[in-house]
C-alpha cells in the first residue's frame, strides 16, 4: 500500500515554522514560535546556519497542557510582552505549530492584544507545523510586506526584487550574491532581496522594484500578493548555469515590458532518465539546465523534476520507483539510501532544506551563471 | 532585566517558569533519539507533524543511523478525518514490511497532537503486539506539551525498561538504570561491586538485545540520575526489584553512606574504613593539587555537565576555588545544599540557562575562566572548558579525581568551543 505519511528510509523537508523564522531573521524583529518545545531547537540546530554568529531574536512560547486546554492566551501575551519590553524589537512575528492549530489559536486576535500592550507592531502568521518551509517563508514574507512595505513607492525602472531568499534554499551570502549577479539583464540592478543581506528599511521600499524574481517556490506567495496589489510581474527560475541565467534575464526583460509573469524554465517532460529531486523551482530549473546541455542531447538524456508537496512532502513509494527507474538522480546526498539500483548514478547537491547542516559545507555555487552541470554529468560515476 | 540573580536573593522555591525560552547553540545533551539508539536492535518510529519530525530525523542522520528510524507524518487529513489510529497501525506495518531486518524492539513515539485528538494509540499497540509477537513494542512519547507532568527523558527512560518482565531474581545480579555512559573506569562503586562478585548489568555496556532483557533477573536497581527515578520506581512496582536512588553528590559522607547502603542490601562486606580513608586522601590530594595549579582562576558550572551543579560548586568553593557562577534549569539538589551554598558564597551568580534574556547576554568574561559544561563555556565564551554531559560515568572518589583531571586539562589546553558544543549528542553512538 502506498501512502504519503510513512517514510521508512527518507528524511523530511523542513517545516513552515522554520521558514517563518528564517525569512525574518535579519529584519530586527522578534519571532515567537507558539509551541511547547522542540521546534525552536530544531530550527536553530538544523535550519539556521546564522544562529551562532548573528544575533537575532527567536523564542519558543513553551505552551503547556494547561494553557492549551484552558485556552489561556494570557500566558503567551504576558510572556511576549515581558520579553519585548526588555528587548525592544522592531516588530514581533507570532507563528505556531500543530497544537495552536488544533485548538484554533487566534493569531490575529492575540497579535492585536500584544500590540496594544507593547506598542510594537505584531504580524500574526498562522502556520500549523504540518506544512513545509515553502508555506512558512511565503506567509511570513507576505504578512511582513502587507504590514510594513510602502505600497505607494514609485517604481524604479530596470530593477528587480528577489523573493523567497533564505539559507534554507540558498545557504549563505556567497550564494545569494552569485544569484543576484546571474539573474540581472544588462543595465538592471537588484532593488531588494527578501530577505538576506537587506535591512528593514530597504525592504520597506520593495514595491519600487519593477519585476520580482522568484528563485524558490517560497517566494511565490509574496510574488502573487505583490502582483495583486501593484501588478508587479514575477519570473520564476534559478540561474543554474548559462542557459538558465540567460532564460531568466530574457524573461525579466520581457516581463518588465509587458507586465506578464513567466516561468523561465519553460515546459518540462513528465518522464525522463534523469531525475532532479528538490524544491520545485530549483528542481525544474535544474532539469531545464540539464536538458539544454550538449552532453544530454548527445547521450539522449532527458531530465524531469519531482518536488515535495507543501502539505504532504514526497511520497516515498513513488519516489523510490522513480529513482530506481532513472539513470541519473540529481539530489541531496541524504537520498542515497533509496538508490537501490546499482546502475543509477547520484549527482549530489546538498540542500539545507532537506539535510540541514550535515552537508552544508559541500553545497556548490549552484545558483550562478558559471555553474557547470554538464561537467558533473560527464564526471558521473 | 539582569540575566542572573545572586544566590542570596533567591529562595529554594525558585520560579522555573521562565516565560519565552531561548535555545542556545549547545547541543551536547542527549535527546530521546539518542536514548532510543542505545537499545541494541531497536528501531524507532516517530509519528508526528513535519515540524516535530525534522529534529529527530536529522539527529539520526547526523549519527549516520537513518536505518534505525522511520517516520509517520501526521497531516491535516488525519485531523479532519479522525484516522490517526489507522495511519499509525498501517504505517508501522509498512515499516516492518519494508525493513531489511526484523527489529527486536520497536519504540513508537506519538506526539502532542495524539493526546489532543484523543487517539486510542494503546489499542493500536495491542493489535500490533498480537500481529507481531516476536517484536517488543514500546509506547514512547515525544509530547512536550505534557512536559510538566511527563517530561520526555524520564518518560522514555521508564518506557525503555518496560519490556522487562517479572522473573526470578539473582541475588548477585544488579542493574544500573538510566545510565548512558559506561562507569567501569571512574566509579568506585562499579569497581568495588565487581571485585566482590556482583554482576552489574548496564545498558550503557550492552550490545546484545537478549543480554539487555536479562536485566529482568536482577535483584536490585540503582539509579544515578534524577531522570531515571521514574524507571526505578516503575521497576520496583512491576518487577519487584529493589530500587535505590544514588546521590551524585560531592559530599564525601554522602558518597560513603550510599556505598554502605548498597553493600548492606547486597550482603557484601562494606568498604573498609582504611580503604575509604585512602580514597578520600587521594581525592583531596588531587583537588588540592588542582587548586595549586589554577589558583584563583574563575570557574563556572552548568547543569548539563553534572547532575548536581550546586553540590559541585559547594565542594569546589570549600576547597578554595573561585566559583563565580552556576547555570541551571531547576534546582536538583536537596534544600540543605542550596542553603549551605548560599551561606558560603552569597554573591554566587545563578543564571537561568534557557531564559529569553540569555540571547542578549554579553558572552564575555574579563580574564580566564574555566567552564564546566558546554553552556558554561558558551555563555562565558571560553575555550577552556570541560566537555562532558550528565556526569559522564563518573561516581564517587574516582569520579572526583577524574573530574579534577578534566578541569586541569581544560585549564591547560583550549578547545574548539563552537565546533564541540554544536555537535549533537555528546559521546553518543548508535548501537
Amino acid at each position: 500500500m502506498s501512502d504519503w505519511h510513512t517514510h521508512v528510509f527518507t528524511s523530511t523537508y523542513t517545516a513552515d515554522v522554520s521558514g517563518v523564522c528564517s525569512v525574518l531573521y535579519e529584519l530586527g524583529g522578534m519571532s515567537v514560535l507558539h509551541d511547547p518545545s522542540g521546534c525552536n531547537s530544531t530550527y536553530t540546530t538544523h535550519d539556521e546556519p546564522r544562529w551562532y554568529d548573528h544575533d537575532s531574536l527567536m523564542f519558543v512560547s513553551g505552551l503547556d497542557e494547561m494553557a492549551a486546554v484552558m485556552g489561556d492566551d494570557s500566558v503567551v501575551i504576558n510572556d511576549v510582552a515581558a520579553a519585548a519590553k526588555d528587548l525592544k524589537p522592531r516588530f514581533i512575528a507570532l507563528c505556531g505549530a500543530s497544537i495552536p492549530h488544533i485548538i484554533a489559536f487566534d493569531y490575529k486576535g492575540v497579535g492585536h492584544l500584544i500590540e496594544q500592550r507593547t506598542g510594537i507592531p505584531v504580524i500574526p502568521i498562522a502556520t500549523d507545523g504540518l506544512k513545509s518551509y515553502v508555506s512558512g517563508v511565503g506567509l511570513a514574507s507576505r504578512e511582513w510586506i502587507r504590514r510594513f512595505a510602502d505600497q505607494n513607492a514609485e517604481t524604479i525602472e530596470k530593477t528587480i526584487n528577489l523573493l523567497g531568499i533564505t539559507p534554507i534554499d540558498f545557504a549563505d551570502m556567497e550564494h545569494v550574491n552569485a544569484l543576484k549577479e546571474s539573474v540581472l539583464p544588462e543595465g538592471y540592478a537588484v532593488h531588494a532581496c527578501f530577505a538576506m543581506g537587506d535591512t528593514f528599511e530597504q525592504l520597506g521600499d520593495i514595491y519600487a522594484g519593477a519585476v520580482n524574481v522568484v528563485p524558490s517556490s517560497a517566494g511565490r506567495m509574496p510574488a502573487r500578493f505583490m502582483l495583486g496589489i501593484r501588478h508587479i510581474p514575477f519570473v520564476e527560475g534559478v540561474p543554474i548555469g548559462p542557459y538558465m541565467s540567460k532564460q531568466i534575464q530574457q524573461a525579466v526583460t520581457a516581463s518588465a515590458a509587458d507586465g506578464i509573469s513567466r516561468k523561465a524554465y519553460g515546459d518540462l517532460p513528465e518522464q525522463g532518465n534523469v531525475l532532479v529531486i528538490g524544491e520545485e523551482i530549483y528542481a525544474k530549473s535544474m532539469a531545464a539546465a540539464v536538458n539544454h546541455t550538449s552532453y544530454a542531447q548527445q547521450n539522449h538524456l532527458q531530465a524531469c523534476a519531482v518536488w515535495p508537496d507543501i502539505n504532504e512532502g514526497l511520497n516515498e513509494d513513488a519516489l523510490i520507483q522513480k529513482v530506481n527507474a532513472a539513470e541519473i538522480v540529481i539530489c541531496d546526498p541524504l537520498f542515497k539510501n533509496i538508490i537501490h539500483n546499482k546502475n543509477t548514478c547520484m549527482i549530489a547537491i546538498p540542500h539545507e532544506g532537506y539535510s540541514g547542516r550535515i552537508y552544508s559545507r559541500n553545497i556548490p555555487l549552484f545558483c550562478c551563471r558559471s555553474f557547470d552541470i554538464e561537467e558533473r554529468l560527464r564526471e558521473r560515476k | 532585566m539582569n540575566e542572573y540573580q545572586l544566590i542570596k536573593d533567591i529562595t529554594y522555591q525558585y520560579d522555573a517558569d521562565i516565560g519565552l525560552a531561548y535555545s542556545s547553540p549547545c547541543r551536547g545533551i542527549w535527546n530521546i533519539v539518542h536514548i532510543g539508539t542505545q537499545v541494541p536492535g531497536c528501531h524507532q518510529i516517530y509519528v508526528c507533524p513535519t515540524s516535530c519530525l525534522r529534529g529527530v530525523v536529522l539527529t539520526t542522520a547526523e549519527m549516520n543511523a537513518m536505518d534505525r528510524l522511520s517516520t509517520i507524518t501526521v497531516g491535516e487529513d488525519n485531523i479532519l478525518e479522525g484516522n490517526m489510529e489507522e495511519t499509525l497501525q498501517e504505517g508501522v506495518e509498512k515499516v516492518i514490511a519494508s525493513l531489511p531486518e526484523r527489529p527486536r524492539m520497536i519504540m513508537v513515539f506519538i506526539s502532542c497532537i495524539h493526546h489532543f485528538l484523543a487517539a486510542n494509540y494503546q489499542r493500536v499497540y495491542k493489535v500490533l503486539r498480537e500481529e507481531y509477537p516476536d517484536i517488543d513494542f514500546v509506547d514512547a512519547y515525544m509530547d512536550p506539551i505534557m512536559r510538566r507532568k511527563t517530561p520526555a527523558v524520564p518518560s522514555l527512560t521508564r518506557q525503555t525498561y518496560r519490556v522487562l518482565q517479572p522473573a526470578e531474581h539473582k541475588p548477585h545480579q544488579i542493574n544500573y538504570i538510566g545510565n548512558w555512559f559506561p562507569t567501569e573506569k571512574y566509579s568506585d562503586l562499579t569497581l568495588y561491586l565487581r571485585d566482590h562478585g556482583i554482576d552489574i548489568r548496564d545498558l550503557a555496556e550492552e550490545t546484545d538485545y537478549d543480554r539487555f532483557k536479562e536485566m529482568q533477573y536482577s535483584s536490585l536497581n540503582l539509579t544515578f540520575h534524577k531522570y531515571a527515578a521514574w524507571a526505578g520506581k516503575d521497576m520496583e512496582l512491576r518487577l519487584h526489584q529493589k530500587w535505590v536512588a544514588m546521590h551524585m553528590s560531592y559530599d564525601y559522607d554522602v558518597i560513603d553512606q550510599d556505598m554502605k547502603n548498597v553493600c548492606e542490601l547486597l550482603k557484601i562486606e562494606p568498604v573498609p574504613e582504611q580503604i575509604t580513608a585512602q580514597k578520600r586522601k587521594a581525592a583531596e590530594d588531587k583537588i588540592n593539587e588542582l587548586k595549586k595549579l589554577i589558583g584563583n582562576t574563575a570557574v563556572s558550572i552548568d547543569y548539563t555537565a553534572v547532575d548536581e551543579p550546586l553540590s559541585l560548586a559547594l565542594y569546589l568553593l570549600k576547597h578554595g576555588f573561585n566559583v563565580e557562577s552556576v547555570f541551571i534549569e531547576v534546582f536538583t539538589e536537596a534544600e540543605e545544599v542550596f542553603n549551605e551554598l548560599r551561606a558560603f558564597k552569597p554573591e554566587l551568580k545563578i543564571y537561568s540557562a534557557d531564559n529569553w534574556n540569555m540571547r542578549v547576554m554579553k558572552r564575555e568574561h574579563e580574564g580566564k575562566i574555566i567552564g564546566i559544561g558546554q553552556k558554561a563555556a558558551y555563555y562565558n565564551n571560553t575555550d577552556y572548558f570541560v566537555d562532558v554531559i550528565w556526569t559522564a560515568g563518573m561516581y564517587g572518589y574516582l569520579g572526583i579525581q577524574h573530574l579534577a583531571e578534566m578541569i586541569e586539562e581544560a585549564y591547560q589546553t583550549p578547545k574548539d568551543m563552537p565546533a564541540l558544543i554544536q555537535h549533537k549528542g555528546w559521546g553518543c553512538c548508535a548501537k
